[in-house]
C-alpha cells in the first residue's frame, strides 16, 4: 500500500510537468488545426536556453522562465508570421503543414548539434539534490517545484482564456473565424498570438525540462509524441481533458513497472494511443473545443 | 451613408456578382429579395469585408471601405446578422453579447449596450450563462441579433433573420426590426420572405442572377404585377 501511494504521488507530480508540456501543443491545434510537429524542437531548444542562462549568466532555471517564455512568444509569432500563415489548415492542408514543421524541427536540432555538440547536458543547480517529504516519502525539491509551476501555467492560461476579452477571441475564432471577423477581431492576429502563446509554453516545458532531466539536441521526440498521446486521450484543446490525459499517461508509465520489464514502460504510452484510436478516435472526451 | 457600385465577385471561376449595385441611405429600410443563390449573401459578405471583391466600390459615409480588412468594419459602424446565425455554440449567451462589442470604441460602451440589448430581448437576460449551442432556433436569433448590436452599429445589415423560424417568433423579429427602424437605425435587409420585406422596407431592390433587375419604393414593388406573380404566387 505504502509503495502505491509513493508511485501514485509520483505519477500526478509527473502529470503536471506532463500537461504543461501538452497544452502548447493542444492550443495550437484547437485554435489553428495546424500539428506543431517542431514543438518537441523548441523544448528542446528552450532546455538550451536555460542550460546557457545557468551556465554563462549564473540565471536560476526558474527565474529564467520569464525571459525564456518572452523570447519563445516573439519566436512562435514570427513562425507564424514568416512561416505558418502560409500554410493550407486542417485535413486538406496536412501533408504540407507536418512537412514543413518536421523540416523546421531538423533545423533546430542540426543547429543545436552545431553550437552544443551531441553530448549529454544537464542543469546542476545547489539544490538539485534538494528533497521534499509527501506523507512519509521524499520527492525531489524539482519535481514538486515543476508540478506546482505547471499547475500554476496551466491555471493561468485557463483564466486567460474564460475571463479575459482576448482570451474569449481566441476561443471565438477557434469556433467561427467569420464571426469573429464581424465583430471587430483581427483573425489573424489571434492566430499569431496563439501560435506565440503556445510556444511560449513549449519553452516553459524546456527549462523545466532542464531542471528534470539530462538532454542532448534530440531531446523533444519523446515529449512530443508524449504530448501527442495526451491530446489524443484528452480530446483537442480542453483544459480538463489535457489534465486528465496526463494523468492517464503518467499513471499508466508509472504503474507498469508492475506488469512489464522498466525498460518496455517508455512504450506504454504508444500503446496506450493505439488503443484509443482504434476504440475511441475522437478521445476519451470527444473533441470539445477549448472550454 | 452605403453606395455600392459595380460590383464583380467570384467563387473560384464562378462569377456570383455581376456589376452588383444599390444604395442606402441614412434612417433607411431597404430590402434585397431573390430567389435562392441569387447572390444576396454574397453582396453582404463583400460589404462586411469577408469576401474578396474582384471589380467595382464599395463607400460607406463618403469613404471606399473596398480592400480594407473585414475586421475594420465592426468599428466603422457596420454590422452584420449574418445568414443561419453562425454563433459560438460552446460560448454562453454572454460571452457572445460580449464579443459583440469587442471593437474598441463599442467595448467602453459594453453595459449599455448590454442594457439596451437585455431591454430589447428581456428573454435573452434570464439565459446568459446558457451555452448559446444550447438554445432554441428562435432564441438564437435573438442572440444574433443581439450580438449585432452590441457594436453600436450605424449600418445593421440582416441576412433571412427569419430562415427555417415559427411563424410566431418571425412576428417577433420582424417586429423587433419595425422598431430598430423607428428608433433610427439604417437597415439593409435580406429577405426569402419577400411579403414581409416589403411591409418594414422603405425601398427595394430584386437581385436575378448577381445583379440588380428591379429597384423601387417598397410598396410599388409590392403592387407590381411581375413580383406578386413570380415571388408572391398571386
Ligand atoms: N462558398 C461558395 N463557393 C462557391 N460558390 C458559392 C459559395 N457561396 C455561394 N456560392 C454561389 O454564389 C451564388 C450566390 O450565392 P448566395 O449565397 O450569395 O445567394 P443567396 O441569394 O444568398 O441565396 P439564398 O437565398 O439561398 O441564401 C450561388 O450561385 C451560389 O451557388
Ligand atoms: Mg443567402
Amino acid at each position: 500500500m505504502g509503495q502505491v501511494l509513493a508511485l501514485a504521488i509520483s505519477a500526478v507530480l509527473l502529470a503536471g510537468f506532463y500537461a504543461s508540456m501538452a497544452y502548447g501543443l493542444g492550443l495550437i491545434y484547437g485554435v489553428l488545426r495546424v500539428v506543431n510537429l517542431a514543438h518537441g524542437g523548441m523544448i528542446m531548444a528552450s532546455a538550451y536556453l536555460s542550460w546557457v542562462l545557468f551556465t554563462r549568466f549564473n540565471i536560476d532555471p526558474y527565474l529564467a522562465i520569464p525571459i525564456v517564455m518572452v523570447v519563445f512568444f516573439v519566436v512562435g509569432v514570427a513562425m507564424y508570421k514568416g512561416l505558418v500563415r502560409f500554410l493550407p489548415r486542417g485535413a486538406a492542408g496536412g501533408v504540407q503543414s507536418l512537412l514543413l514543421l518536421f523540416g523546421v524541427w531538423l533545423v533546430i536540432r542540426n543547429i543545436a548539434y552545431l553550437l552544443f555538440t551531441g553530448d549529454d547536458q544537464a542543469v546542476r543547480t545547489s539544490y538539485s539534490t534538494a528533497s521534499i517529504s509527501i506523507f512519509g516519502n521524499s520527492y525531489s525539491l524539482n519535481r514538486v517545484l515543476v508540478f506546482v509551476i505547471s499547475l500554476v501555467a496551466v491555471a493561468v492560461l485557463q483564466l486567460w482564456l474564460s475571463r479575459t476579452y482576448t482570451g474569449k477571441a481566441v476561443r471565438a475564432v477557434t469556433e467561427n473565424s467569420g464571426s469573429s471577423t464581424l465583430v471587430g477581431i483581427d483573425v489573424e492576429r489571434v492566430y499569431a498570438l496563439t501560435f506565440g502563446v503556445g510556444t511560449a509554453l513549449a519553452g516553459l516545458a524546456g527549462v523545466l525540462a532542464s531542471t528534470l532531466f539530462a538532454f542532448n539536441p534530440s531531446f523533444g521526440s519523446g515529449e512530443l509524441l508524449k504530448s501527442f498521446v495526451i491530446i489524443v486521450l484528452g480530446g483537442l484543446g480542453s483544459v480538463v481533458g489535457i489534465a486528465v490525459g496526463a494523468l492517464v499517461l503518467s499513471f499508466a508509465e508509472i504503474f507498469a513497472i508492475y506488469v512489464v520489464p522498466s525498460y518496455l514502460t517508455a512504450a506504454v504510452g504508444f500503446v496506450l494511443l493505439v488503443v484509443v484510436l482504434v476504440v475511441r478516435p475522437s478521445g476519451l472526451f470527444g473533441a470539445k473545443v477549448l472550454r | 451613408m452605403l453606395e455600392v457600385r459595380d460590383l464583380d465577385v467570384f467563387y473560384g471561376d464562378a462569377q456570383a456578382l455581376h456589376g452588383m449595385a444599390l444604395r442606402v441611405d441614412e434612417g433607411e429600410v431597404v430590402t434585397l429579395v431573390g430567389a435562392n443563390g441569387a447572390g444576396k449573401t454574397t453582396t453582404l459578405r463583400a460589404i462586411s469585408g469577408l469576401q474578396k471583391v474582384a471589380r467595382g466600390d464599395i463607400t460607406f459615409e463618403g469613404k471606399s471601405i473596398v480592400g480594407r480588412p473585414g475586421h475594420t468594419r465592426s468599428e466603422l459602424g457596420i454590422s452584420l446578422v449574418p445568414e443561419g446565425r453562425e454563433l459560438w455554440p460552446s460560448l454562453t449567451v454572454l460571452e457572445n453579447l460580449e464579443l459583440g462589442c469587442y471593437a474598441k470604441s463599442a467595448r467602453k460602451h459594453r453595459d449599455e449596450s448590454l442594457e439596451r440589448v437585455f431591454d430589447l430581448f428581456p428573454r435573452l437576460h434570464e439565459r446568459t450563462k446558457q451555452l448559446a449551442g444550447s438554445m432554441s432556433g428562435g432564441e438564437q436569433q435573438m442572440v444574433a441579433i443581439a450580438r449585432g448590436l452590441m457594436s453600436r452599429p450605424r449600418l445593421l445589415m440582416f441576412d433571412e433573420p427569419s430562415l427555417g423560424l415559427a411563424p410566431v417568433i418571425v412576428t417577433q423579429v420582424f417586429a423587433i426590426i419595425r422598431r430598430l427602424a423607428r428608433e433610427g437605425l439604417t437597415i439593409l435587409l435580406v429577405e426569402q420572405n419577400l411579403k414581409k420585406a416589403l411591409e418594414v422596407a422603405d425601398r427595394g431592390y430584386v437581385v436575378e442572377t448577381g445583379s440588380i433587375t428591379m429597384a423601387g419604393p417598397a410598396r410599388e414593388l409590392l403592387s407590381n404585377e411581375g413580383i406578386r406573380a413570380a415571388y408572391l404566387g398571386l
